[in-house]
Parts: structure tokens; sequence; C-alpha cells
């Protein structure tokens, strides 16, 4: 019998495999990134419903909370949900495509030095993640810190 | 077959988030740039029961509930399972996670009839 056989639950690493993948390459950094952003925005999608819930109790209550979130602290997590949003959505897209085929080359034969498909990627990945700091930048600043 | 059909889900609900989680900080963020409104006015109680009373809004907001939440939902229920877990624990998880996204739905659903349906004027 071979013990070393994969099952749908023989995760070796058990919670350390939820962040730690081996072999930190950029790629990984953001994967760790697309995981944690995920959780945030997740999370933060059903507080802002059950939050937004509160226009059912008039408009004083729906005031109370406008003032509250126009405090400086909720700025700053609004801005860091942005951050969250505009990472999450941009290496989103990248895994999109990467996932439908784009960008990955043609294959070829595997002859020494070998081209990996994240080599051949990599470009994208940095136009992404460019494009990701210039809409955190430019977007959100103008957003929230007139 | 199940698991291929769920990932392709997750995949299509990509470029509709995009668009409509794009429209909703427009208007909720940005309607200085694209309303010529400010963001406090955009924000106001008036404001926001008047926004709700047209149907292409409520169906946008329930179209970005239903995808955001799967999208969400299905990426937790991907991280959860990844944990050494026993069958009866998987079907925990799917059961828990369908639970809350349902119960998370039908507020949001609630809501957003509820604001359709508002007198204007508080």
């Amino acid at each position: 019998m071979n013990s070393n056989k994969p099952t749908a639950y023989n995760n070796r690493l058990g919670l350390k495999g939820w962040v730690y993948g081996g072999r930190y390459t950029f790629e990984r950094y953001l994967y760790l990134g697309h995981r944690l952003s995920g959780l945030g925005l997740i999370a933060y999608m059903v507080l802002h419903i059950v939050e937004t819930a509160n226009r059912m109790r008039g408009e004083q209550a729906w005031v109370g909370l406008m003032v509250l979130f126009a405090s400086p602290p909720f700025k700053v997590i609004e801005y860091l949900l942005f951050l969250a949003a505009v990472f999450h959505a941009m290496n989103g897209v990248r895994l999109l495509l990467i996932e439908l085929g784009f960008f990955l080359g043609n294959p070829k034969e595997p002859v020494y030095p070998y081209s990996t498909s994240v080599m051949r990627h990599r470009p994208l990945t940095y136009l992404v993640m460019l494009l990701a700091g210039l809409l955190m930048f430019f977007g959100g600043s103008s957003m929230f810190f007139k | 077959m199940r698991e291929t059909r769920l990932w392709s889900l997750h995949l299509l609900a990509i470029p509709f988030i995009l668009v409509l989680l794009g429209m909703h900080l427009a208007i909720m963020h940005y309607a200085p740039v694209f309303y010529g409104m400010s963001v406090e006015r955009a924000r106001e109680y008036a404001t926001m029961i008047e926004r709700g009373k047209s149907i292409v809004q409520f169906i946008l907001y329930i179209l970005l509930l239903i995808t955001g939440l799967y999208h969400g939902l299905y990426g937790l229920r991907g991280i959860l399972r990844e944990l050494p877990l026993t069958p009866t624990m998987i079907r925990v998880v799917d059961v828990g996670i369908l639970l809350l996204g349902l119960a998370i739905f039908a507020l949001g659903t609630y809501v957003t009839w509820w604001t359709f349906n508002a007198p204007l004027g508080g």
C-alpha cells in the first residue's frame, strides 16, 4: 500500500498549508495576498450587508452610522478595503487569464535550460501589479483623502 | 463534474462583479466624478432611498449580491476544504457555507426590497 497516495483530506501541512506553499517566488506572495484579501473582502461583504440593513431603523439610525463611518479610523479602514479590492481584482484578472491559457506561450520540448510558464507570464504579472499600484494610489487618494 | 461546474460559476461571476462593483463604487465613492454630487450627498438617507426605487438599481444590486456572495463563499469553501477534514467535516463546511450564503442573501434581498418600497421622505 502506498501511504503517500494523496487523498481529498490528506493535507500533510494542515493549517500551515493555508499560507506556506514553499518556493517563495513573486507569484507565491501574490497567492498569499490574494487569499488574505479575499478573506477580508468576503468578511466585509457580509458585515456591509448587515450594516446597511440599519436603514430600516429609520433616518436617525442611518445618519448616526454615516457619522461613524466619516471618522478618521473608518476612513483608514475604508482605504485598506479599497486596496484589498483593487489588489484582489487585478490579481484575479491575471489568474483568470492564466486559467484560460493566455500568456503562457506555446508548448515546447523540455530542453535545458527549461523555461517555465511562470517565467513566460512574469511580464504580465509585473504589468498587472503596476496597474494595481497606480489604481491604488490615484483612485484611492482622490476617493478618500481629498 | 459537479466541482467543475462550481469552479466555472466562480470564474463566470468575475466579470459581473468587476462591472457591478465598479458601478457601486462609482455611485457611492466617485459621485463627484460621475454624477457631480458630493459623497456626503450620495450617502444621505433621502438620496439612498430615492436611488433604491429604481428597478434597474434593484436588479443590479440583487445580481451583485448573488455573484459577490457566490464568488466569495466559494473561495472560502475552497480554503476551508484544504484542511485535513474527514468527509463528514467537508459536508459540514459545505452545508454551513450554503446556509450562511442563503441567510445573507435573504437579508440583502429583503433590505433592497424594503428600500424599493420605502416611502420617499423617510
